[in-house]
């Protein structure tokens, strides 16, 4: 009762403590939900950058073209301007050279003319190529051209009738004054063109000053909305880099409490454990008292059973004789007949029986009770040569080995540091089983072999025996459980107490093997083990 | 053995009482025998009401003793025997079915005259208690000091 009292608060206490495991769970949950919808939100925003600024860029090129372009025909109307007073210089000047001739004849005069001629020409051409993309100029042009032609025809002829000496038809023709309308209509079309180019020049700066205006405000709106990103790209940049202080922070505090967590549970599976080992020896102790006396009073009936069995012989012989004789004590070979022959038979069977699973439960009982006070030694570690132990062992056991015409190969092992008396027992178990379980009529072939890793020595014993089916793996490490055929004589301890005190130096152990190939148990134990990976606190 | 002597079993399993009564008469010890179930009863009977044990002054006991009693151990019962100056004389057998090595160790050092590990084996139980019936007849007990 004390032992299940003990227990019961182990297991209460264990489980009260596990109630903190769910909420640091909720928490890692959480984590990863919210950085990737953080790390979305920044993609976004990067992504919005990226657009705006390419909007930027793409608006500025296209304002930057029409600038160029509103430039070039701004230009352009200046140059038509130009051009047109150009027109009207060569006019000009090819009217006052005449004029000039014809009141001196100085032949001068008459070259300036040509000149001016010449000039005249290819300016109204040029001007046409000029306005050829409007049409209203080109009519204007058109009406221009025959007008200037008829001018200079006129001044040609007035010049040719100078020289001729006719210098009266000359002044005649320039009194007459038909040329001054045609040069009246040439000033009125050319103040009409300019008027258009004019037009034009303040519709084209318009435009130009427009676009440029857009390109300004389409700059600052796009500079103000990628300053608007950075800014929350630098909010939420700074806020993540808050959340990752504070999980950072989060994380440290939980691996505190995580080691003390740790070490709480581990003391308490300590205690839990401490209590089964009690509570398994108070159990098997205490069984054993009623067992004394089952045992006790069945040998007491065995000897009532005799005294009994001799009553009846006896009175079934005197009823027999019809004489009855005195019971003596001597009579100790009385013939039973054949009925109560049988009954005394069954009598002796049911406590042979009796008798023989008392014998069994007390058997385990004593198996129990070494098991618990195996747990409960102390270990000591010291360090081991594993091979020279070994080889001990299998000096121990050279007969049976002789006996079952098997050799046990030990290969170099490496040196640990454990418990020497927890190591013997674990190995002579092995070994022990190895040569109990080999196959009947083939030579046995045993092997212990062993390596390092990781700070752990790795030992395999391979034996070429019966083997164990794999069903039965799990099984063979149970207490009072075996496995095949049950030929042999044992408990199903062995192997149980081998894996609790491998697990207790810090190690593993497995096994590999299949039916009749032989089997391979593994063990793995930390090379150097201390006391305080077990006992600490304790 | 003196006819005097009388033997106290502490012992709370009326089976093993009977058991070990039947052998101990089988190795011809008539001596009286006093059983007692559980702690206290004996604690009384040998401590009287005023716990000094000045009621068996004089008298030679034997004491018989179970450990695993319900109401107390027979650990504590033990040293109180030999820690009283009447009874620290009487022997005491602890007969019991502990063969723990700290158990035995720790009664022998309280002062207890033999150990003795019931064994469930019938055969060797029954062997054991009459070899100690045997061991009764012959040992000396001295009367609880005046």
């Amino acid at each position: 009762l004390l032992g299940l009292a003990f227990w019961s608060r182990g297991t209460l206490s264990r489980s009260g403590g596990l109630l903190e495991f769910p909420l640091l769970h909720d928490e890692t949950v959480v984590t990863p939900d919210a950085t990737r919808r953080r790390a979305i939100g920044q993609i976004l925003l990067l992504a919005a950058g990226l657009v705006v600024l390419t909007v930027i860029s793409a608006g500025s090129v296209y304002l930057v073209n029409r600038a160029r372009e509103d430039a070039r025909s701004i230009l352009h109307t200046v140059e038509v301007e130009n051009q047109i007073s150009l027109v009207q210089l060569q006019l000009r000047r090819a009217e006052s050279a005449q004029r000039g001739y014809l009141s001196t004849l100085r032949r001068d005069f008459r070259s300036d003319f040509e000149e001016a001629a010449s000039k005249l020409t290819p300016a109204l051409q040029r001007l046409k190529q000029l306005i050829s993309d409007n049409p209203l100029q080109k009519r204007l042009v058109d009406e221009m051209l025959p007008l200037s032609d008829e001018r200079i025809d006129e001044f040609r002829r007035t010049i040719e009738l100078a020289r001729t000496q006719r210098i009266d038809d000359a002044a005649q023709i320039v009194r007459e004054g038909i040329g001054r309308d045609a040069m009246k209509h040439i000033d009125d079309l050319a103040s009409q063109m300019r008027a258009e180019e004019d037009r034009l020049f303040v519709e084209r700066t318009t435009g130009a000053d427009r676009s440029q205006t857009l390109a300004a405000s389409m700059t600052g709106v796009g500079s103000g909305l990628v300053v608007v990103l950075a800014a929350i790209s630098i909010f939420l940049v700074r806020r993540s880099a808050r959340a990752r202080d504070d999980a950072e922070a989060l994380l440290r505090d939980n691996n505190l409490n995580l080691e003390a967590t740790v070490d709480e549970r581990t003391a308490d599976l300590r205690e839990a454990n401490d209590e089964i080992q009690r509570f398994a020896y108070i159990v098997s102790h205490d069984l054993r008292s009623p067992l004394v006396n089952i045992m006790g009073f069945t040998s007491e009936l065995e000897e009532l059973r005799a005294d009994i069995f001799k009553r009846i012989a006896a009175l079934s012989r005197a009823a027999a004789s019809a004489a009855p004789a005195p019971l003596s004590a001597g009579d100790t070979e009385l013939v039973l007949e054949s009925e109560d022959k049988q009954l005394s038979q069954d009598f002796s069977e049911a406590l042979e029986f009796i008798k023989s699973s008392i014998a069994k439960m007390d058997r385990l009982i004593t198996a129990i009770l070494n098991l618990t006070r195996e747990g409960r030694r102390e270990f000591e570690p010291v360090r081991i040569d594993t091979r020279e132990l070994i080889e001990a062992i299998v000096t121990t056991v050279a007969h049976q080995a002789a006996e079952a015409q098997a050799q046990i190969r030990v290969e170099p092992l490496p040196h640990i540091v454990s418990d020497r008396l927890a190591l013997e027992q674990i190995f002579s178990n092995l070994i022990d089983n190895a040569l109990k379980y080999l196959k009947p009529g083939v030579p046995g072939d045993i092997s212990i072999r062993g390596r390092t890793k990781l700070g752990f020595a790795i030992f395999e014993i391979t034996d070429n025996g019966r083997g164990i089916d794999p069903k039965d793996h799990q099984r063979i490490f149970d207490l009072f459980r075996r496995a095949g055929t049950q030929d042999k004589p044992g408990q199903g301890i062995g192997l149980a107490h081998v894996r609790a005190l491998v697990r207790r130096l810090g190690g593993t152990m497995s096994v590999s093997s299949e039916l009749n190939c032989g089997s391979t148990f593994t063990i793995t134990l930390p090379i150097n083990w201390t006391t305080n990976k077990r006992n600490r606190g304790s | 053995m003196s006819q005097a002597v009388t033997i106290i079993m502490i012992e709370d399993d009326e089976g093993h009482a009977r058991l070990i009564e039947r052998n101990i008469r089988r190795s011809g010890v008539n001596n009286d025998i006093l059983p007692f179930a559980n702690g206290t009863a004996a604690v009384n009977y040998l401590f009287g009401s005023d716990g000094t044990g000045v009621d068996q002054k004089g008298r030679a006991l034997l004491i018989l003793l179970d450990l695993n009693l319900p109401d107390m151990t027979g650990i504590d019962i033990l040293r109180r025997v030999k820690e009283n100056k009447y009874l620290k004389c009487a022997p005491v057998v602890v007969l019991t079915t502990t063969d723990d090595s700290q158990e035995i160790k720790r009664c022998y050092e309280l002062g207890c005259n033999v150990y003795i590990t019931k064994p469930v084996n019938y055969e060797s139980f029954a062997n054991a208690i009459r070899q100690l019936g045997l061991f009764f007849s012959v040992i000396q007990v001295p009367p609880a000091a005046p």
